[in-house]
C-alpha cells in the first residue's frame, strides 16, 4: 500500500498543471490535451483511494470514466475540426460565434 | 520505502516532469508526445497502486487509442498554423495561471493539514491483506457486470451516440 497522503498530493499537483495549461495556452489541441490530464489526475485520485481502503470499487469507476472520456475525446476533436473547417481559424480567442 | 517507494518517487517526478512538458512545450506535436510519455508513467503508478488492468487498460486505450486521435486531429490542423498561436503567450495569462495554480496547490495543501484528509476519512485496509492485486481481473469483470451493469450500459449506449454524432459532424456540409 503506497502512501495515500503522497499519491493524492501527486493528483492534485497533476490537475493544477492541467488547469494551468487550459488558461495559458490558446492552441485548441493543448487545450484538451490539458483537459485530458486532469481526468487523469482524477482518475490517480480514485485509484489511490481504491488501494488505501483495500476495495475494488474506485478502481472499477475508474474504468468507466476511461471508457467516457475516449467517447469525449472522440466528439471534442470533431468539433475542433469542424470548427477549423469553417471557421479557417484556429486561435481559440478568435472563435466568439456564440458570443450573443 | 522500499524499492516500491523508488518507483513511486521517480514516476511521480516523470509523470510531474512531462506534465510540464505539455504545458510549456512550443510545438504541438511534441506536446502529444510527452503526454504519452506521462501517460505511461501514470501507467507504472496504477500498477504500483495495485491496479493491473487499469495500467494495462491505460496504456492500450489512452497511450494508443486516444493518442492516434490527437495526431490525426494534429495532422488535419496543420501543425505549422498551431505553433504561430503558442509564440505570443502574453505575460497576462501567464500570470494568471500562476496565481490560479499556486491557489488550487495552497488551497490543497492548506485543506489536507487542516483535516489531515486521507486519515480522517476512515482507517485504510488492514495490515498484511491480499490486496487488491490479487484476482483484480476476476473482481473487477465481476464489479463491473454484477454491481455496475447499469452503469457498463449506458456508458455503452453512450459510445455509440458519441459515434453516430461524430458521423453526423463529419458528414455533412459545414457552411
Amino acid at each position: 500500500m503506497m502512501n495515500i497522503d503522497l499519491t493524492l498530493t501527486l493528483s492534485a499537483l497533476i490537475f493544477c498543471i492541467g488547469a494551468m495549461g487550459v488558461i495559458m495556452r490558446r492552441d485548441p489541441l493543448v487545450m484538451f490535451i490539458s483537459i485530458e490530464m486532469m481526468f487523469n489526475a482524477a482518475n490517480l485520485a480514485l485509484v489511490a483511494l481504491s488501494d488505501y481502503f483495500g476495495k475494488i470499487e474506485g478502481q472499477t469507476v475508474v474504468f468507466l470514466v476511461i471508457a467516457v472520456a475516449a467517447a469525449e475525446v472522440a466528439v471534442g476533436l470533431a468539433i475542433i475540426i469542424a470548427i477549423f473547417r469553417t471557421e479557417k481559424d484556429v486561435d481559440v480567442d478568435g472563435i466568439s460565434n456564440l458570443h450573443g | 520505502m522500499g524499492l516500491n517507494g523508488l518507483l513511486f518517487a521517480a514516476l511521480a517526478a516523470f509523470a510531474v516532469a512531462s506534465a510540464l512538458a505539455v504545458v510549456f512545450v512550443r510545438h504541438t506535436v511534441y506536446a502529444a508526445l510527452f503526454f504519452v510519455a506521462h501517460l505511461m508513467a501514470l501507467s507504472g503508478i496504477y500498477a504500483l497502486l495495485n491496479a493491473p488492468l487499469l495500467a494495462v487498460v491505460q496504456v492500450m486505450v489512452y497511450g494508443g487509442a486516444v493518442m492516434v486521435l490527437f495526431v490525426f486531429a494534429i495532422m488535419i490542423l496543420d501543425a505549422n498554423e498551431l505553433e504561430k498561436l503558442t509564440q505570443g503567450g502574453s505575460l497576462k495569462s501567464m500570470l494568471w495561471a500562476g496565481g490560479l495554480g499556486s491557489l488550487l496547490i495552497g488551497a490543497f495543501f492548506g485543506l489536507s493539514n487542516r483535516f489531515h484528509i486521507a486519515s480522517a476519512l476512515a482507517p485504510g485496509a488492514p495490515e498484511g491483506s491480499p490486496g487488491l492485486w490479487v484476482d483484480n481481473v476476476a473482481n473487477l469483470g465481476r464489479m463491473l457486470y454484477r454491481d455496475y451493469l447499469f452503469a457498463v450500459e449506458a456508458t455503452a449506449v453512450l459510445l455509440l451516440v458519441a459515434v453516430v454524432g461524430i458521423m453526423v459532424m463529419a458528414k455533412r456540409k459545414l457552411e
